[in-house]
């Protein structure tokens, strides 16, 4: 086998964003973390390890885009902005066609991943791990390959309804097991406001999210609406966090970003 | 480009997992998943003829997928339960979701156990029109308990949900799945391919980013030999309560968009409704607005049955 290659080298702190549940939002909250963190000033990457349903690069306009090679054969991720403070890897950016089914079983997702850990050259302070819903194949490999590497820890998100929590806390149940720490929950899709009438729903009940945190004893990192506008954003692939900067989900994550980077920020200020 | 970079390429398209080659071609020489292609692949299986007999007494298989988590799968599967359980046929509904169960929790039968008879294991009938059904949730002991598992051994478990499960004589088997195109979908698409399942509907949200995922379910389902028996469009919308306005949650028109694409048929819509977010738990949706837009879609699938 030789030398294990290190993993994750050139990154500064690498964040995971999980959740049992589907279609909560973690890959459009990835990105906005991710936006959220380059917007204060860092440097921020983010891999996207949902192999069979890998959406990022949409969300962030370089659809399509080539991977280059370094000469030792590492991948260079695909900048998202000119001064390449905003940058991600894929495997939608291997796939020929942009639908084409990616059909694998276990352990080929697991070489892959542990591929995507090892050979890409990031130079970020800030990674953020994209992840497929569940607690299966791809979550194992990303969490026994990334002891080595410094890891902040996990972000959950969720819905605010009691099935999507149900599953949320088995993500928990996770990440305990697995020794990684839960930095927070975020609760997404929380209320809808109504365009016309202002009345803000609650679609999907409400409150789950906290109520989950509170049980849980974790840090409850936020309440995020519903805004067709956000949605709009990633499905063109513009940089929300940016373009409506005074918007109130912006700031939101700035607020999530704070109390995400709270610690290592002070862990700076000592060192200097 | 590296020799590395170069393997991995070669492996996304030329992976002959779902093929006849599995496990023999030139690509899966030094593939981790060698192995267990070659042990699933090509050679018939000894067990088979025990899973025709059980699934053979199953009139219809209907599979709900989606490439795309959270777009209502498993809310979805339900009401189609529901309503043809409604209609007096006999239904079962088997959740192959191994890592986030939730039929359990929609079909209210969180706390019963799963028995273990000399036939096999014994579905759990759920209170909300006799509909029996199976999934791994029912066989957990805590409803907070993670199932961390790889790929062979959710194989496994999915084997032995078809194989040894007593479902008995069924009009409709319903089969709930989870995101994505992988081992949990492999496996089951292979275990009812013998008896031929009916076809798939699959489910996709409005947002375009969605029919991006979805499209590549339907490949999935064009490479494997599944019918889509339809689309369905869900959170399409939301009626605001208190003014009855219909206003675009999420933008896109994915269905449709996908439905004349793939030159299937687009089942309908189905709006947001408060109702229907606590479907199966309530049966409260049955007097909401998107009851009948749901009842219209499960008659347009049972044509095609």
């Amino acid at each position: 086998m030789g030398t294990p290659e290190p993993v994750l080298a050139g990154v500064g702190n690498t964040i995971l964003v999980l959740s049992g549940k589907g279609g909560v939002g973690k890959s459009t909250a990835a990105v906005q973390l991710a936006a959220t963190l380059r917007a204060k000033g860092h440097r921020v990457g983010v891999l996207d390890v949902d192999l069979c349903g890998p959406s990022i690069p949409r969300m962030l306009g370089v659809e399509g885009r080539d991977v280059l090679t370094t000469p030792e054969g590492k991948w260079v991720p695909v900048s998202v902005d000119e001064e390449e403070r905003l940058k991600v890897l894929s495997v939608a950016f291997f796939l020929d066609s942009k639908n084409d089914a990616v059909i694998w079983r276990g352990p080929k997702k697991n070489a892959m991943i542990k591929q995507l850990l090892t050979s890409v050259v990031w130079n970020v302070d800030y990674l953020i791990i994209d992840t497929p819903p569940g607690t299966s194949d791809e979550h194992i490999s990303v969490m026994e390959n990334i002891r080595q590497a410094p890891v902040l820890g996990a972000v959950l998100v969720t819905t605010p309804q009691m099935v999507a929590v149900d599953d949320v806390t088995r993500e928990l149940t996770f990440c305990r097991r697995t020794g990684i720490s839960i930095l927070g929950i975020i609760e997404n899709m929380s209320g809808f406001v109504c365009p016309t009438c202002s009345e803000c729903s609650n679609i999907l009940a409400s409150g789950g999210g906290e109520q989950l945190a509170e049980k849980a004893k974790v840090t409850f990192l936020g309440r995020i609406p519903i805004d067709p506008t956000l949605s709009r954003c990633t499905e063109e692939g513009l940089n929300y966090i940016d373009k409506f900067a005074n918007s109130p989900i912006c700031q939101i994550y700035h607020s999530i970003i704070t109390k995400l980077t709270r610690q290592t920020d002070e862990e700076m200020e000592v060192e200097k | 480009m590296s020799a590395a970079a170069r393997d991995l390429e070669d492996m996304v398209e030329e992976c002959p997992a779902d093929s006849n080659e599995a496990g023999w071609a030139g690509v899966c020489q030094g593939c981790p998943g060698k192995e267990l292609c070659l042990s699933q692949g090509s050679q018939p299986d000894p067990e088979q003829q025990v899973i025709d007999t059980r699934l053979g007494a199953i009139r219809h298989k209907v599979l709900v997928l989606s490439g795309k988590g959270g777009v209502g799968k498993s809310t979805m599967a339900v009401l189609l339960a529901q309503i043809l359980a409604g209609e007096g046929q006999r239904v079962g509904l088997l959740d192959v979701d191994v890592c986030g169960p939730s039929i359990p929790h929609l079909l209210g039968v969180e706390d019963q156990p799963v028995l273990d008879s000399q036939w096999g294991w014994q579905p759990v009938v759920s209170p909300l029109g006799k509909i029996k059904t199976l999934s791994v949730g029912s066989l957990l002991s805590s409803q907070s308990q993670a199932v961390v598992w790889k790929g062979p051994r959710k194989t496994a478990l999915i084997r032995r949900m078809i194989k040894d499960t007593l479902w008995g004589r069924l009009d409709t088997l319903v089969v709930d799945t989870p995101p994505g195109t992988s081992d949990e979908h492999l496996t089951i698409v292979r275990l009812l391919a013998t008896t031929r399942p009916s076809g798939a509907v699959i489910l996709t949200s409005p947002q375009r980013l969605a029919a991006g995922v979805v499209s590549r379910e339907i490949r999935f389902c064009q490479k494997m030999n599944v019918p889509v028996l339809g689309i369905i469009e869900n959170m399409s919308g939301f009626c605001c309560p208190c003014c009855s306005e219909v206003s675009e949650v999420f933008p896109g028109g994915a269905g449709a968009h996908l439905a004349e694409k793939y030159r299937v048929p687009l089942l309908g819509a189905v709006p947001l409704d408060l109702g229907l977010a606590e479907a199966g738990v309530s049966c409260g949706w049955r007097d909401s607005p998107v009851a009948q837009a749901v009842r219209d879609m499960v008659a347009k699938i049972k044509e095609k049955l």
